[in-house]
């Protein structure tokens, strides 16, 4: 049965002429004892929806649409109308700070206060009731008598708790409760939070940028972006395979989804006020079309689970689609070597996908047909879903570069770098000499190389390992790549130059949003900057999936064996021999 | 908690000392003595010229002839052992006159203070309730106006309308001179009726500032995280206003009103003049025209003492109503 369900909501803050849209029409249900997530970047809009559940927003807020709780439309009703729902029916913990309880009136009597008024206790009664809320929150009851400043943030936390919880409301919204908390009372008000749950069976609301958090207590979830609704369903579907681009962004920059991966948070800011015509998300969208800056997609079902996800593109795309691919190399001795058999992949767009496995399984060749160099004996390629093309895509922007393992033979030693660099441009005919040279001093800024004519006419023969093999990456990146394939590119460095030249890498692509297969052998690189990962045994993928599942539980034996194989840790297992 | 409290009792004592140096000094840099009164204060009163012999025998009388830190070490000393000194106009012990006085100006500071806190707090609620309403912008406007007028002005401008045209109210003094009571109500009565120009025109001096005080903590505090929580409780307007507004908004209002008392025993002079009231300030007044030395002096420090006791109870008080401050 549905306890509350929002139509069409929109809150407009209106400051000095200029509006800002907090909420801009969002549609939800929740049912009966179901736990609800609101997640998001700070200025989402997510605590606008739980102030306007309470008519709890300020005079200078035009809101439109409707709040519907049991049955009875309550957000057009008066202030003093909404007295009778608040608390006793819906009950909210507000976000944490130190002036959220009043600094001159002590902790208890804030407690007792709606008792008193909604239950219409005596001051006796209350007060037994608040003890009995306190030791269930986890709080001494003698702390009762405390100003809110003596407590600390947990505890502040805690009575805050106990003062929702003291009319038992049918429905509960959390905004932000553990922010403020160290980790153990973070867990232990989660576990607080799923206990209560199961004994009063309240339905709640839980709102919070903390993903980690939101995920391990709601049942469903809604990822929000800018006063919309970008992306809703299960808990565990939208955490395990987010569809919508900036839900996906978001949970790549949460630390405790990908321990080992460094973070890198979504490119750009969100918009702030202005308007944007198409979809919020489209300026820091990789994938976007002409159809997204023009207009705002709508919340469509997709799947039969309850997933909705507000994308003209129907959310993330495949950027390369590769069905049973097939490669067998000739021996001399008559023998054949099958180094590519029947593999499928897909790469989606602006993901990270490493291909792994032991020299020999196969992973080069893969690259190369991918990439075009190469045909496949049988089986298909789709680029942007388009067969790829017997010229391949690398002749032309927004296509598929690689990139080599040996800068050495990959760069021409008697080639200038600026000649190294303008190569591609050069062949395939774009622009004129001028601005080839613009072209080559831009990408040589976006390597972190010298962009002064000394370096320009320098040869490549003259570089260093790591200087040149940034060198071949700004020869990719001038023809500004959809997906990049690096083949092994650190294999030839030394660990520190590989080091700087893989986070360069992985800061490119963050900011400019290309897809990347990096192929490699060394599984913790991998980790560091993989999305998904495909493990090579002998020309066949053998397991595929999110980096940290297959690394940290692998499912196929080969894989396990490749996991252990790992000499890394070293210090430790020599302590413990 | 010790070496605080050692340092405060330091601090008071070294307050005191510079009130006390100035008090006695400052006196002494105007013109003239209190023997060479050449100026008549009220016109037609007889100006009286000592002779050369008799200046000079009031001078050695009142100790006046020795080195003036002397005299400041004499007047400590004696101070010391509760002697203020005795006023050479009144003829009798500084003490004794402004212990005659200094009840009639603390009764009218302290009506006019009751008055215009509790006026300017409520009218300061009601134009915070009415923000941005035009109620709230013509009240706001009507007292910043108001506030504009010099106390002593309006005390005028009451004393025509009330005393002079409508006779409503007495001219001068603090009871009616030679009355006979029936009762202590119709003692009060009596001195109530006197008290009342001189305490609205002190109240009016002090409402706007009340007022603006109020209305704008007033303001800010409903913008806080905690007046939402109260409102989220659905505890009612009423509630939210008078137990979590106006608790919080009135902790600066104490404070202003708790020094504002001790200013305003000072500051009563003017309106003191104007309805010719026998408080402290007339009395100061007099005293600094007849350069009553020993009568300034006393004056000066009763009221240095009463705003030093002001700004202590304020602190006290404040600890009180506010938990945050630590006792």
């Amino acid at each position: 049965m549905t306890i509350l369900s929002i139509e069409d909501l929109k809150c407009h803050y209106v400051t000095d002429g200029s509006v800002v849209k907090a909420v801009d029409g969002i549609s939800f249900d929740i049912y009966e004892g179901e736990i609800f997530g609101i997640v998001g970047e700070s200025g989402s809009g997510k605590t606008t929806i739980a102030l306007e559940i309470m008519g709890l927003l300020p005079e200078n807020v035009n809101i439109y649409g409707e709040v519907v709780y049991n049955g009875k439309t309550i957000s057009n009703l008066s202030g003093e109308e909404r007295d009778k729902f608040r608390w006793k029916d819906i009950a909210i913990v507000f976000q944490n700070g130190l002036e959220v309880l009043n600094p001159v009136i002590n902790v208890g009597r804030q407690v007792t206060e709606p008792m008193i008024k909604h239950l219409g206790l005596s001051h006796e009664e209350a007060e037994k009731r608040c003890m009995e809320l306190f030791e269930m929150t986890g709080l001494d009851s003698s702390w009762m008598s405390s100003y809110p400043h003596q407590l600390s943030g947990g505890m502040r936390q805690r009575a805050l708790l106990a003062m929702a919880l003291s009319c038992s409301p049918k429905l509960l919204i959390l905004d932000e409760v553990t922010s403020a908390l160290d980790a153990f009372s973070r867990k232990e008000i989660r576990d607080l939070l799923l206990n209560l749950q199961k004994e009063c069976c309240y339905t709640m609301i839980v709102i919070s940028h903390d993903i980690t958090f939101v995920s391990s207590v709601a049942s469903k979830i809604a990822v929000m972006y800018m006063g919309k609704i970008v992306e809703t369903g299960p808990v565990r579907d939208v955490i395990t395979s987010p569809r919508h681009p900036y839900s996906r962004g978001l949970i790549h920059s949460t630390p405790d989804i990908f321990i080992y991966k460094d973070m890198w948070g979504i490119p750009g800011d969100g918009f702030m006020g202005g308007e944007i015509p198409g979809c919020p998300f489209s300026p820091r969208c990789t994938q976007k079309t002409d159809a997204c800056t023009k207009s705002a997609p709508l919340l469509c079902a997709c799947g039969n689970n309850g997933r909705k996800i507000a994308c003209h593109r129907g959310g993330i795309v495949s950027l390369l689609e590769a069905g049973d691919l097939k490669f067998c190399y000739q021996l001399p001795d008559k023998k054949s070597l099958q180094a590519v058999d029947g593999v499928s992949l897909d790469v989606k767009e602006g993901e990270v996908l490493a291909v792994v496995g032991q020299t020999g399984s196969g992973k080069s060749t893969l690259a190369h047909i991918l990439a075009g160099v190469m045909k496949p004996q049988s089986g298909e390629v789709y680029f942007m879903g388009e067969p790829l093309c017997p010229e391949g895509y690398g002749s032309r922007f927004n296509g598929i570069q690689i990139v080599f393992q040996d800068p050495f033979s990959s760069t021409s030693s008697r080639f200038t770098v600026l000649d190294a660099i303008k190569e591609p441009l050069d062949i395939n005919k774009i622009g004129t000499k001028d601005e080839r040279l613009n072209m080559v001093k831009d990408v040589l800024g976006l390597v972190r190389l010298s962009s002064e004519e000394s370096f320009l006419k320098k040869y490549c023969g003259e570089l260093s390992g790591g200087q040149r093999q940034r060198v071949a990456l700004a020869r990719a990146m001038i023809m500004r790549p959809k997906l990049l394939i690096a083949d092994e590119i650190t294999s030839a460095l030394d660990v520190s130059t590989s080091a700087n030249v893989l986070r360069l890498l992985k800061g490119l692509q963050n900011r400019r949003g290309f897809a990347m297969i990096y192929i490699s052998h060394d599984l913790t690189l991998t980790l560091k900057i993989a999305d998904r990962i495909a493990v090579m045994n002998s020309g066949k993928v053998v397991e595929t999936g999110n980096a940290h599942d297959v690394m940290l539980s692998p499912s196929d034996e080969y894989t396990q064996r490749l996991v252990g194989s790992r000499i890394g840790l070293c210090c430790h297992t020599h302590e413990a021999a | 908690m010790k070496k605080d409290r050692n340092s405060f009792i330091f601090r008071f004592l070294l307050t005191l000392l510079v009130i006390l140096a100035i008090n006695f000094f400052l006196p002494r840099m105007m013109p003239g003595d209190p023997f060479s009164t050449t100026s008549a204060d009220v016109a037609g009163d007889e100006i009286i010229v000592m002779t050369e012999e008799q200046r000079e025998y009031y001078i050695g009388y009142y100790g006046m002839d020795k080195p003036q830190y002397e005299q400041f070490f004499i007047y400590l000393k004696n101070l010391a052992a509760g002697d203020l000194g005795k006023s050479i106009s009144y003829k009798m012990p500084v003490w004794s006159v402004i212990k005659i006085h200094l009840p009639w100006t603390i009764l009218i500071v302290l009506c006019a203070t009751a008055l215009s806190t509790f006026i300017g707090v409520i009218f300061g609620t009601i134009s915070a309730k009415n923000r941005k309403k035009s109620s709230d912008r013509f009240m706001m406007a009507g007292m910043i106006a108001f506030a504009e007028i010099p106390s002593f002005l309006l005390g005028l401008i009451l004393l025509l309308i009330f005393c002079v045209y409508l006779r409503m109210f007495p001219l001068a003094g603090a009871v009616t001179p030679f009355a006979v009571y029936g009762g202590v109500l119709d003692q009060a009565w009596d001195i109530m009726y006197h008290a009342f120009l001189p305490v609205v025109t002190l109240s009016f001096a002090q409402l706007t500032g009340v007022y603006l005080l109020t209305r704008n903590t007033l303001i800010t505090v409903t913008s806080k995280d905690y007046i939402r929580t109260a409102r989220g409780k659905g505890l009612g307007e009423k509630i939210v206003w008078n137990r979590h507004a106006l608790r919080n908004a009135l902790l600066p209002v104490v404070t202003r009103t708790g020094f504002m008392i001790g200013m305003m025993m000072g500051g009563a002079v003017l309106v003191e003049s104007v309805f010719s009231y026998p408080g402290i300030g007339m009395t100061l007044r007099a005293a600094v025209v007849g350069r009553d030395y020993p009568l300034i002096q006393g004056i000066l420090l009763v009221l240095a003492v009463s705003i030093l006791v002001c700004n202590l109870t304020v602190d006290k008080v404040y600890q009180m109503l506010d938990p945050r401050v630590s006792v």
